[in-house]
């Protein structure tokens, strides 16, 4: 009556599956935690509240970034312009902030239209980029690179390439203030890192955005507006790029035409390393998060040692291909196994 | 020539048995200069597995495209449940109750089971802020695969992580759980072995039991005698004919899939 339709060896199978996926799925998070353990027992000045506090207020920016890249990479894509959008961002909101023609008293109504503004910022950027790659069909990549140069040009031409002074001191309350003893930035990365959880593992848009990353022809199929769906995508990282922008701001009291400069990398690789796939379909948002504070964590260790910061973009590369290589090669030894 | 014309409209006036819920009447398909379908009527019947068949190029797969509305045809009518109806989109036909189910299954590998059996019709709870009910759709998605008498695989397993069988079987299954009345399939045992092949067809044969109106296209004949009520013959764009299971055999069915038989009936005319 029912005829077998299980692989032929169920029960070797699926246990041997499970083990790779617990591995893929926790693997990042048992590193990460390892880490921190040994740097812990290894180093003093490492394991002091003060530290810890740092590690918070100097991952924020990035991590507020590899959130929304995380539904862009599901997706299929990525986003190389959100360290442009995140310097554009700061630049049009310290402008706003200071005040157009720079002799007017600076009031609470100033700073409110520079958030504005900001924010502003990446959705324009945003909607530029899903256009392009959800209705006109351009490749992310050349996309997002061409909005990088284009909005990075822009700003230095406008700039004259040259930090804008003037921010009103108490703006840095948002970047360099803390609450109940956790530093500002911090909760903001927490608030916009809730949401976007939320959003990609509890709705049907982040629920599509796996569809489409994983078979977007199936998902056309059965009916789900692909376009519209991208074009969201590339608003949030967008959206988040600015609010990275504007805590640039309140960490500097500056616009900074050449602030975030390569931030879109690292939050690409911290999305990687938290075990996403670059060709879509796979990734989730707690491993994104443990991949920042892993990249953070390790640059923050090499600094305490008094390691040259130029070998800090070693070690980020050489974790993000171990972490690739290692996930490419359960992923083949899985393929053999079936 | 008369021949051929009371051919094209076997039951429609012969009144006996259910009538046909999805009808094609005198479709023509042109692409450029190219004709795909000139004036092909063909007949699906609830309850009953319609088999499509004829060589490559023949027309089968715009045929089963202006069924599901992915194409609109030149000529000729289309009639759902009785009426005529000019579906402007595959997602409206599919929402009248005309499923498809094409070679590549329209599944996401990456996704579970049970999202790929609600793919595009998510089940949300919470009205100010609508959240997946996934419990929910799980649950609803291993009854609506148990209905099948098929081996369920469990609803979080991946896609990708199952066989081709149990994929096709999905794939057929969510066509048949939507209140969908109609099921065209394009080749659906193409890349399966023998084993899982026959199993899909339980799967098959278990809906027309449940009174769905099945039309499938094959290349394997052993299966279109295996499971087809009627076997209708497609030759470069024209409906050839239709034959009963009953009635024929291969031979015939190859003849006239390859215009031998054709040739013969021409010449009988004259």
């Amino acid at each position: 009556m029912s005829a077998s339709l299980t692989p032929a060896r169920p029960g070797r199978t699926l246990p041997q599956a499970n083990v790779g996926s617990i591995a893929r799925q926790y693997g990042i998070a048992i590193v990460f935690v390892a880490l921190v353990i040994a740097l812990c027992i290894v180093s003093e000045p490492f394991r002091t509240q003060a530290n810890a506090m740092n590690l918070l207020r100097q991952n924020a920016v990035i991590g507020i970034m590899a959130c929304a890249m995380t539904f862009a990479i599901i997706l299929g894509g990525f986003d190389l312009s959100v360290g442009a959008t995140a310097a554009a961002a700061s630049v049009v909101a310290a402008k706003l902030m200071i005040g157009l023609d720079g002799d007017l008293p600076v009031s609470w109504g100033h700073i409110a239209l520079g958030v504005i503004g900001g924010v502003a910022v990446g959705v324009l950027v945003g909607l530029v980029n899903g256009f392009l790659i959800a209705y006109v069909g351009v490749n992310p990549f050349v996309s997002t690179l061409g909005t990088m140069t284009i909005v990075r040009g822009l700003m230095y031409v406008w700039t004259n390439a040259t930090p804008l002074f003037g921010v009103p001191f108490s703006f840095t309350e948002l970047g360099l203030g803390s609450t109940f003893g956790i530093p500002n930035p911090f909760w903001i990365f927490l608030i916009v890192a809730i949401i976007l959880s939320v959003l990609l593992s509890q709705t049907k848009f982040g629920h599509y955005v796996y569809a489409i990353g994983g078979n977007v022809l199936a998902a056309a199929e059965m009916g789900i507006n692909v376009r519209r769906i991208r074009l969201g995508v590339y608003l949030t990282t967008g959206l988040c790029a600015a609010i990275a922008g504007i805590i640039l701001v309140g960490q500097t009291a500056t616009g900074q035409p050449a602030g975030a400069l390569g931030y879109e990398l690292t939050a690409i690789a911290a999305v990687i390393v938290g075990g996403a796939s670059l060709s879509g379909g796979y990734g989730r948002m707690t491993n994104t998060i443990v991949g920042v504070f892993l990249l953070g964590v390790v640059s923050n260790a090499l600094n305490l040692f008094g390691v040259s910061p130029f070998w800090q973009p070693v070690a980020t590369g050489t974790i993000l291909v171990i972490a690739v290589a290692i996930d490419s090669a359960a992923a083949r030894s899985a393929q053999v196994a079936r | 020539m008369t021949a051929m014309k009371a051919q094209q409209a076997p039951t429609a006036q012969s009144g006996s048995g259910p009538a046909p819920v999805l009808r094609a009447i005198g479709v023509s398909k042109r692409f450029g200069a190219v004709t795909a379908l000139e004036d092909v009527s063909i007949e699906v019947i609830p309850g009953e597995i319609a088999g499509l068949v004829g060589d490559n190029g023949a027309g089968k797969s715009t045929l089963i495209k202006i069924l599901s509305a992915v194409h609109r045809p030149d000529a000729g009518t289309i009639e759902f449940e009785g009426k005529p109806v000019s579906f402007t989109s595959p997602a409206e036909a599919r929402a009248a109750g005309i499923e498809t189910v094409y070679q590549d299954l329209a599944l996401a590998g990456n996704m579970p089971v049970w999202a790929n059996i609600f793919l595009g019709r998510e089940r949300t709870r919470g009205r100010r802020l609508p959240l997946l009910d996934k419990r929910g759709m799980a649950e609803e998605a291993r009854r609506m695969l148990e209905r099948f008498h098929m081996n369920v695989p469990p609803m979080d397993a991946l896609v990708a992580s199952l066989s081709g069988g149990q994929r096709q079987a999905i794939a057929i299954a969510r066509a048949a759980a939507w209140g969908s009345k109609v099921i065209i399939m394009d080749e659906p045992t193409a890349a399966l072995g023998v084993a899982e092949t026959r199993a899909v067809e339980e799967v098959i044969l278990g809906l027309r039991e449940r009174g769905f109106g099945l039309l499938i296209i094959s290349h394997n004949l052993d299966q279109v005698f295996r499971l087809a009520d009627r076997i209708w013959v497609l030759r470069r764009g024209r409906l050839i004919g239709m034959r009963r299971r009953s009635e024929t055999n291969p031979d015939e069915i190859v003849a006239m899939i390859t215009g031998a038989e054709l040739v013969a009936r021409t010449e009988r005319a004259q």
